[in-house]
């Protein structure tokens, strides 16, 4: 397979439920995870005579993602009646927006593979949610907690051309739903998943040739699995038929892709593509936003991780990789600002974040931030380790326990643990150095011929006697001292 | 009593010369005796109408304020919902459906201290001209016995033209309210669309759907109006002006008012009809009205956009019926496609089927430009043209129908009744509100009716003249023969 003459082509479609608290066309409560069928009214089912009523609260939110992504919030948009049959779907046709979305373009920038890159968005728009079916041995049922929880689609613009700018892509749409706190993003609850289209190309080509389109997925291994087998299908596809008419090599169709066997799976051709008959929904008047509306949503807008990154490069001096790895998160960029604000030493602070905690916590798979560790904890860590109070050595142990025990703090683990306590008995210390130095006259002679490396190993000697307990510059200053 | 109109009951209910229970007795009578034979009625709330009229009785003797409605029975079609009570909208797939809601217009009812005596008979889901695709009963016509009342609000017009109700509620799509009432001798009223809440109307073509009442007299329609006409933030639909209040028509139209005709939309009307409606246009002259010409010829498309959009709506608004959650669910479905279509295939009757299949079609891809979208098209023109003759009209008025009520079984083929509908689709493609009046009979004794279309949102205006069309007319006092007892 000649991979390297081939374009993939990607589009992706997100949906994002909104964290708002009652629903998009009624005032039944929002919220995962409860009894089901419990945050239901007469509107939610669709029982007959109920109407819909638009929810304020979700088109601010919807608003304030599209100022967010540079979007064109329009000021005259409709809803459509995207008609279907499924038990989870009450009225058999989910309320969306098709031809007047209520923001149009934008964009987002993300980082992939050490470089920063932009991505166009096309639309986004508002719908509702539907139920969830529940299987059983002997029958289905349906929980329709879900149904009519407001979302916004998010559609990108065929603009990505590998899984990894897909995934870079979806991140930053995550992470700017974050910031914005209009969003849960929680992808095992389902309120962050992707529908993606994929095709390829042959590099210089600019049509578009044929795509596949994967739905539902809810993680981002999944999204960049399902999205390289795709693009290799087509490539093989392709190159086994290389005399065929390429708009007759691979069929128009639907996926959903299948974690255990890790292949996609058919769904649907487009023969057997459903007519959703969208139309304006009668039931509701268009949805007109005044500029005003839109200007005090855009004064309200936090600052977003595009703006943090470049405020992080500038005022902490992080390299923009290391800056777009905490912003990205914005409770893992919070966090690392509360441990910068409590020991000041930035460097320090980047390394003891991304590097030793993150690693401890990879096990855990959770975030510093969730790992109950507070910020404080890490800062008076990092202090000990500059005041010469602890070695570096001592603290990854320290880490480890604050790891293990997450809330203990750094001074009380060292304080229960005597091997961690720094070595106060100075006489103690200069006996130890001149024992060493007396033991070692041939290392001695060598350092004072200039050999500066060995007198690492007359601190390592130290070091090994005070089981690494010694204040590193001490020891030092002793040395020196010593071999006068 | 059952011959009074409502606003008589009600001052005689307020000033104690009359018990609410025995107006609800009364009228318990009267249905038990003609409704066997009418059939308007689906279902009479017998025991709950006598605990309410004990309740105002009491309310009364206590001395505690009583509502506009207070004394007042009313009689509710079946496809509104009545929170505990059936909604079946006269269709097998809701024969057993409980609504666990009221409409807006059930909780305004209430809130007035009317009387909900009742749930009237109408074509399945509204949709139909005669009240014959009605799939529990047929209605009659009370004038005679072997017409039909004309639907789909035909339960609600037989009702009140029977003296079982002083006030009935209907719906209005396309003509639903105002052409039972003209053949049944009432007089009706579908408000300015969004002016009474379709919170808890069970839809049939949203933007085309409103409620409005029933009754002998205009006065009548006032005073239901003021209660049912507020603004709701249940419909998004729903107008935020301020509650129904009606206008004197001295003071609005005292120095004179023009009605526009659209003559040569009218040249179809046979000679009997044609004379009724010029007699009716000969009493709005002696009130003031100076007749203009203004020209409606777009209208003769108006029933192909009317049947368009309404099948277009009502395909997506039936589609909750689906044997899920709620009414029928067919014993023979083993899979879900079946339960879905076999339900549906069982629930519905003819003629809703034949709407969702058209709404279906019209809307599907590669068909909705020619007629979806271009129906919305021609809506927007009949709406321009409308306004434009608005320019130089207070109202327009037209014939309801070409002829009086017919015989059950006279016309059946689905093109020739959508027909029927061709002077009143106008006023629910247009939103505005029309009312339709009685203007005499037909030398067989069928009562025929006129309409009065008024202006967006002058339903208050529109009404004010009906009222003084009735100060000089005495069409809306006839009672059918035989029903004087």
């Amino acid at each position: 397979m000649k991979e390297h003459n081939w374009e993939p082509v990607i589009g992706l479609e997100i949906h994002a439920e909104l964290n708002t608290s009652s629903k998009l066309f009624s005032t039944d409560c929002n919220h995962f995870g409860d009894e089901p069928n419990t945050n239901i009214s007469e509107v939610s089912v669709a029982l007959p005579g109920t109407l819909p009523v638009l929810n304020k609260e979700a088109v601010r939110k919807a608003i304030q993602f599209g100022l967010a992504t540079e979007g064109d919030v329009q000021l005259w948009s409709r809803f459509e009646r995207k008609s279907y049959f499924y038990p989870d779907c009450p009225r058999n046709y989910q309320i969306t927006q098709l031809e007047f979305p209520i923001v149009k373009g934008g964009c987002v920038s993300a980082f992939v593979e050490g470089e920063e890159k932009t991505f166009a968005l096309n639309r986004v728009q508002l719908e509702d949610d539907a139920g969830m079916l529940k299987h059983f041995s002997a029958f289905a049922g349906v929980d329709f907690n879900r149904a009519g929880v407001p979302m916004i689609e998010i559609v990108s613009e065929a603009c990505m051309h590998s899984a990894k700018e897909a995934v870079a892509y979806a991140q930053a749409i995550r992470s700017i739903l974050d910031y914005l706190d209009v969003s849960d993003c929680n992808m095992e609850e389902g309120s962050f998943r992707f529908d993606v289209n994929v095709s390829v190309r042959k590099k210089g080509e600019t049509a578009l040739r044929t795509r596949s389109e994967i739905k539902n997925m809810n993680s981002f291994s999944n999204l960049e699995q399902a999205i390289n087998f795709e693009i290799a299908r087509h490539i093989s596809l392709y190159e086994a038929s290389p005399e065929e008419d390429i708009s007759k090599v691979v069929d128009q169709a639907t996926f959903r892709w299948d974690p255990e066997t890790g292949t996609t799976i058919l769904m649907r051709t487009k023969e057997d593509a459903q007519d959703y008959r969208y139309f304006p929904d009668p039931d509701l008047l268009p949805l007109i936003v005044t500029e005003a509306e839109v200007d005090a949503e855009k004064e309200h807008l936090p600052e977003l991780p595009l703006a943090r990154e470049r405020r992080f490069c500038q005022e902490y001096g992080l390299s923009t990789k290391q800056s777009y790895f905490f912003v990205a998160d914005r409770k893992l960029a919070d966090y690392f600002e509360q441990v910068v604000q409590a020991c000041g030493d930035v460097k320090m602070v980047c390394n003891w974040i991304a590097v030793e905690f993150t690693g401890r916590l990879k096990e855990k798979g959770i975030a510093i931030w969730e790992s109950g560790i507070s910020p404080k904890d890490v800062g008076d860590l990092i202090c000990l380790i500059r005041k010469g109070a602890i070695t570096g050595k001592i603290a990854k142990s320290v880490a480890d326990e604050m790891v293990k025990a997450p809330g203990t703090s750094p001074k009380s683990i060292i304080k229960n643990r005597p091997e961690y306590q720094p070595f106060q008995d100075m006489d103690q210390l200069k006996k130890i150095v001149e024992e060493v130095v007396l033991e070692n006259p041939d290392t001695v002679e060598a350092i004072k011929n200039g050999r500066d490396r060995s007198f690492a190993f007359l601190v390592g000697q130290v070091m090994k006697r005070t089981k690494g307990s010694a204040p590193p510059a001490e020891v030092n200053k002793l040395l020196k001292e010593s071999m006068k | 009593m059952h011959s009074f109109s409502a606003c008589e009951l009600h001052r005689r209910f307020v000033d104690g010369e009359v018990s609410a229970r025995k107006i609800a007795e009364d009228f318990l009578n009267r249905i038990r005796q003609l409704d066997p034979s009418l059939g308007a009625y689906l279902e009479i709330f017998e025991a709950r109408v006598i605990e309410q009229a004990d309740r105002l009785d009491c309310k009364r003797r206590g001395g505690e304020p009583l509502g506009l409605l207070a004394g007042i029975p009313i009689a509710i079609k079946d496809n509104i919902n009545i929170k505990g009570e059936k909604t079946t909208c006269a269709s097998k797939f809701l024969e057993n459906f409980i609504a666990p809601f009221d409409a807006t217009v059930t909780r305004r009812i209430r809130e007035e201290d009317g009387i909900i005596l009742g749930k009237t008979n109408l074509d399945e889901f509204a949709m139909g001209t005669t009240c014959e695709n009605s799939a529990v009963q047929i209605t009659r016509n009370p004038w005679d016995s072997n017409l039909v009342p004309g639907g789909s609000s035909g339960g609600s017009a037989a009702a009140v033209a029977a003296d079982m109700a002083p006030i009935a509620f209907g719906s209005d799509t396309g003509g639903s309210i105002r052409l039972p009432a003209s053949f049944c001798g009432i007089s009706s009223f579908k408000p300015t669309y969004g002016r009474i809440s379709r919170y808890g109307l069970v839809a049939f073509g949203s933007s085309l759907d409103q409620i409005g009442p029933m009754a002998y007299s205009c006065e009548d329609l006032e005073r239901i109006m003021q209660v049912v006409a507020v603004p709701c933030e249940k419909d998004s639909t729903s107008l935020s002006d301020p509650a129904f209040s009606p206008v004197s028509f001295e003071e609005r139209y005292g120095s004179g008012f023009r009605v526009g005709v659209p003559w040569q939309f009218l040249e179809g009307l046979p000679n009997d009809t044609r004379a009724i409606f010029d007699r009716a246009l000969k009493s709005l002259r002696s009130i003031g009205a100076d007749i203009i010409e203004v020209d409606l010829s777009i209208l003769q498309y108006a029933v192909s956009t009317y049947y368009i959009l309404c099948t277009a709506e009502a395909s997506t608004n039936l589609a909750r019926f689906d044997g899920i959650r709620y009414g029928v669910r067919s014993d023979r479905a083993e899979t879900l496609d079946e339960v879905y279509d076999f339900s549906r295939e069982e629930g519905f009757g003819d003629e809703v089927k034949r709407r969702i299949m058209l709404g279906t079609f019209v809307l599907s891809s590669g068909y909705q430009d020619a007629y979806y979208r271009k129906a919305q098209k021609v809506r927007q023109l009949i709406i321009n043209r409308f306004n434009d003759a608005f320019l130089k009209c207070d109202c327009i008025a037209f014939p309801t129908s070409l002829s009086g009520a017919f015989a059950f079984g006279e016309k059946k083929e689905p093109l020739s009744l959508y027909l029927e509908d061709l002077y009143t689709v106008g006023a629910n493609l247009t939103g505005v509100p029309v009312m339709a009046l009685p203007a005499g009979f037909l030398p067989d004794s069928r009562p025929i009716g006129f309409q009065l279309f008024g202006q967006q949102r002058h339903d208050a205006e529109l009404l004010s003249i009906g009222r003084a069309f009735q100060s000089v007319t005495e069409y809306h006092t006839q009672r059918p023969k035989g029903m004087n007892k």
